[in-house]
């Protein structure tokens, strides 16, 4: 018995682990569909991250120790998130009475190692990029609190492992539309800590555009693929709280219900991609109001939950 | 039927108004109207007409008011006619809004449903509006522009207020008509929380279309630049279609046993009216905003005698009717010495007594009549007042009220005296030569309707006929339809 | 969704966009959002009936359509002909900035629900959400009015004051007579005309259409 949970629990978990590197190549090969090109191989993060571990690191003389723990920390928080976070089934790994409070920030204190790392370099252009980081982080955070407190409103626990679930379907039907006006929020600040359109643009080559790319840009070799790594388990991660959100399931048996998941995270992957190639990057300004309308839309559902619990 | 006559006849006239070509036709069917107007007002009080369903029914006060407002309009008629003397292109417009006006202000009087008479006070806000921008030019824009915002937003507020009103009775099965009738005999089940909430509401907006404070900003500018005749008719007439709805929704508070919480609301505001207008009637250098702030006072007085009890009542209406007269006098007075010296201002227009006579006499009377001077009949309303206020042990109020005045009384004599009595400006009359008086016939239609309003006051204030008495306290009666009629005491 | 829920999401909808209104920064926008607005306003008479499990009577219908004809139709376009032929700078200049007036706009929100909760209940409420819908409307409105500098947007800002009235009207459906209601959508069609001329007036003497340079009328003492 005990090994059959083993297996099941192991064989999940390595499927959260390769699910954002095929998350990564859906959106790329979704871009380059819009873009009416092929696109990369399927498997072509898988080669990149295996190609980046092979090579060798180099390292500024202006950096101190940092700027090497900078990655190791940043991805070490990610994944210990990860183990608290449900992602393809309704459990997992680890979960305790306010966990949620533990993975949002662990997220920030990933974000923040990778800030640091960035102002190690002593470049203006990494500083600048950790400022922009910085800056719009803080804004983002309120809206996926009061997500997070719509979540915790509605089912009744602070614990993420049953934040999710059948207590959720409910909520659609009660308060349907303070579940859309959550969802919407939590779309925003996927945008804004993945650093996708129309908050940044992961593929451009001007520095003075880059938000999060300018920070990675003196990385290389195995800290490089940690970052990329990273990066593609927050999208992870953080998506998780969109999906689990738009689609609650009860607790159906695995066969079924981690398939399902599965193309859930692909289905948000190919809408991720559309609204990458369809829509162009804000103007910088333009982007706390983006972030504020968020926190809005998330207050609001927050009001309407505890006005219908009230009610 | 003769209800709807009330409404109806004006409003025809001014549709004929619109249709007739020539100048001075028009006129002559402007003083028809108003002529007619006066006529079945008349006839409304020998025979009194019955209720017609549940939207038109003439009680005391709203006959009363209308009264008033039938022989203000009349007067302001014949005065327009000496004192109009530009053509402007928009004066057949002018002309219909005119009697627009005193269709609109009839259906309010007349009207017993809430909706109706809030719909009939609108309308009369819009219709005004064509009426204060005559004079066109940037000054009379802007202070058309903050009166319709300002108007239209305390208006809107009102409406909230009506609003909250029918949900305080909205649990009550079968559904209530909006009417005080209606309200007021299921007046102890009404909520007292949504009540009370459309009480404040209402007195807010009505209060704005008032010119209650705080809400009296638009007054002054409004006043000032409308022409003298359009600024008689709101200060006597529209202010007595506002403070009818205020009373309206008194009455179903009463009804409910809401009397000393609305009382004490219409204390608070009155008394603040009166202190803002003694505030800014010191040392006012223009002469139409002096008038204005003196009509945002009488407002104040008004509403505070409502919330003095039946005798407060009484006053209240008696101060009503000579307040409809002097502002009616003043008013005119100001628009003839606008004609004769062309400026608004205290400085340039002085000695008045020297020049003009008439004029001077008949400004002193007015004057004398509108600061509480007795024979005239303020004297005695506000005397009733201060009784009221030390029978209902109001001493506060009584101490406020008192001083107050005072600073209004001698805030409005220091500057207006001089206008009579001081030094003739050195000025030449008139630095606008085209605002001069084109023919001698004009100065005598325009004091005419003054002499007659001056004559009125002083007979209604010196002796009150018992039709007169009788008729305000039956309105003062009809205020407190909660309570077993208490003997009011009268002062005559 | 049951219709409960669509009634919601419906009312939802005008939280947003008087929200989306605070947020705008061109002037067309706005008047297509009072324009969306007034449009689901419109709807709502009809829904509340079917929610009572009744056809929606001829009163009902009526005012829907009304409404749809003055407020979606002949009110926006009014309004859009002055902005276009008016104004040079079609934006709103606001004293406040549209980041601020969103969040003050999203704390008035709050406040109305907390208020609402407060109020005594009102028989056949077709939703618990409409007090407090009606009162941020209400508020949203009055802080458009009084934030904006340009004439046209405070006279956007009484219109939407004037849809926040009418939801709290909507809950006394069955007690105001048809000819009231028709007296008072009309009295504000004719009052937004009125407007209407004396904003072109005023473009046409000024030269602008900022109200809060209107200010030579004070009081000067002498």
């Amino acid at each position: 018995m005990i090994w059959k949970t083993a297996a099941v629990a192991v064989g999940e978990g390595l499927l959260v682990l390769i699910l954002p590197l095929v998350l990564m190549s859906v959106i790329n090969r979704m871009k380059a569909r819009f873009a009416g090109r092929t696109g990369p191989p399927w498997l072509q993060p898988f080669y990149d991250v295996i190609k980046l571990l092979r090579k060798g690191s180099v390292y500024s003389r202006t950096t101190t120790w940092v700027f090497r723990a900078g990655p190791v920390i940043s991805l070490a928080a990610l994944a210990t998130a990860a183990t608290m976070v449900p992602v393809v089934s309704n459990r997992c790994l680890l979960g305790f009475q306010g966990d949620v409070i533990v993975v949002v920030y662990l997220l920030a204190l990933a974000r923040m190692f990778t800030m640091l790392a960035a102002l190690d370099t002593g470049s203006s252009f990494e500083g600048m990029g950790a400022a922009r980081e910085a800056t719009f982080g803080m804004m983002a955070e309120p809206a996926l609190f009061m997500s997070m407190l719509v979540l915790i409103l509605s089912t009744g626990s602070l614990q993420l492992g049953t934040m999710v679930g059948a207590g959720l379907s409910a909520e659609w039907a009660t308060v349907g539309s303070a579940m859309v006006l959550t969802s919407a929020a939590l779309l925003i600040v996927l945008l804004t800590e993945s650093c996708r359109i129309p908050v940044d643009d992961p593929n451009t080559h001007l520095e003075l555009t880059m938000i999060h790319e300018v920070m990675v840009l003196d990385h290389s070799g195995p800290d490089l693929a940690f970052i990329t790594y990273g990066a593609a388990l927050k999208f992870t991660l953080l998506g998780s709280f969109l999906v689990h959100s738009i689609f609650p399931h009860p607790d159906w048996a695995l066969h079924l219900l981690i398939p399902l998941r599965v193309c859930e995270f692909i289905a948000l992957a190919l809408v991720v991609g559309v609204i990458e190639s369809t829509m162009a990057r804000l103007r910088l300004v333009k982007i706390p109001q983006l972030l504020a309308g968020a926190t809005v839309l998330s207050g609001l559902a927050v009001v309407l939950v505890l006005s219908r619990r009230g009610a | 039927m003769l209800l709807i006559l009330l409404a109806a006849v004006p409003g025809a006239f001014a549709l004929i108004c619109l249709a007739l070509p020539g100048e001075r036709l028009r006129q002559a069917v402007l003083v028809l109207g108003t002529l007619a107007n006066l006529a079945l007002v008349v006839v409304s009080w020998v025979k009194p007409p019955p209720a017609l369903g549940v939207y038109l029914a003439l009680d005391p006060i709203g006959h009363l008011f209308m009264s008033l407002a039938a022989v203000l309009f009349l007067a302001t008629a014949v005065f327009f006619i000496g004192y109009h003397q530009r053509r402007l292109v928009s004066e057949r417009i002018f002309l219909a809004c005119f009697l627009a006006l005193l269709a609109t202000f009839n259906l309010v009087f007349v009207s017993s449903h809430l909706g109706v008479l809030w719909v009939a006070l609108e309308s009369a806000s819009l219709a005004a509006t064509p009426l204060i921008y005559f004079r066109l030019g940037a000054r009379a824009l802007e202070a058309t522009w903050k009166f319709i915002l300002m108007n239209s937003v305390g208006i809107a507020l009102a409406l909230l207020g009506i609003f909250c009103v029918a949900l305080s009775a909205s649990r009550i099965e079968p559904q209530v008509v909006l009417t005080v009738a209606g309200l007021g005999a299921r007046g102890a089940e009404l909520d007292d929380t949504w009540l009370r909430a459309g009480f404040l509401l209402t007195l807010v907006g009505f209060g704005t279309k008032m010119g209650l404070a705080p809400m009296h900003g638009w007054k002054p500018d409004t006043y000032g630049e409308a022409p003298p005749p359009v600024a008689a008719l709101m200060a006597g007439a529209m202010t007595l279609a506002a403070f009818l709805g205020l009373l309206r929704i008194f009455q179903i508070c009463s009804y409910a046993g809401l009397e000393e919480f609305a009382g004490g609301w219409f204390i608070v505001f009155g008394l603040l009216s009166i202190a803002t207008a003694a505030i800014f009637v010191i040392n006012n250098p223009d002469y139409r905003r002096l008038l204005a702030y003196t009509s945002v006072e009488h407002m104040g007085v008004m509403t505070l005698a409502v919330g003095l009890g039946t005798l407060g009542a009484y006053s209240c209406f008696l101060h009503g009717l000579h307040n409809t007269l002097n502002k009616g006098m003043l008013f005119f007075l100001a628009g003839y010495l606008w004609r004769m010296y062309g400026s608004k201002q205290i400085k340039d227009v002085r000695g008045v007594i020297h020049k003009h006579p008439l004029a001077g006499v008949l400004l002193m009377a007015a004057l004398c009549a509108s600061s509480g001077f007795p024979p005239f009949g303020m004297f005695f309303s506000e005397l009733g007042i201060l009784f009221a206020a030390a029978r209902e042990g109001a001493w506060w109020t009584l101490a406020l009220f008192s001083v107050t005045m005072c600073i209004v009384f001698i805030g409005v004599l220091t500057a207006m005296l001089p206008v009579v009595f001081g030094e003739p400006s050195s000025m030449p009359e008139g630095p606008d030569t085209k605002l001069l008086i084109r023919g001698e016939w004009r100065k005598k239609v325009m004091l005419a309707p003054v002499v007659c309003l001056a004559i009125l006051a002083l007979g209604l204030g010196a002796y009150q006929p018992p039709a007169v008495k009788r008729a305000l306290d039956d309105a003062a009666k009809a205020l407190f339809p909660g309570r077993a009629p208490a003997p009011t005491e009268t002062r005559r | 969704m049951t219709l409960q829920s669509t009634v919601d999401g419906l009312l939802v909808l005008v939280l947003l966009l008087d929200l989306a209104m605070l947020g705008a920064s061109r002037l067309m926008t706005c008047v297509r959002l009072f324009a969306l607005q007034s449009f689901v306003l419109a709807l709502l008479p009809a829904c509340a009936e079917l929610l009572h499990g009744e056809r929606p009577g001829t009163h009902a219908i009526f005012i829907g359509v009304a409404a749809i004809v003055l407020k979606v139709g002949v009110i926006p376009w009014l309004v859009a002909r002055i902005i276009r032929t008016g104004e040079v700078h079609r934006e709103v200049e606001p004293f406040i900035g549209f980041t601020t007036s969103m969040v003050l706009g999203a704390l008035l929100i709050v406040g109305s629900f907390v208020f609402a909760g407060r109020l005594p209940e009102t028989s056949h409420p077709f939703s618990s959400n409409l007090v407090p819908v009606a009162l941020s409307t209400l508020f949203v409105g009055l802080l458009i009015l009084v934030s904006r500098m340009k004439a046209v947007t405070q006279v956007i800002g009484y219109l939407v004051l004037e849809n926040g009235i009418y939801l709290v009207g909507l809950l006394l459906v069955r007690q105001t007579p048809l000819l009231v209601e028709l007296g008072i959508l009309l009295d504000v069609f004719v009052g937004v005309f009125i407007m209407a001329i004396v904003v072109y007036r005023i473009r046409e003497e000024f030269d602008h259409m900022d109200t809060h340079l209107l200010d030579e009328l004070k009081e000067t003492q002498g």
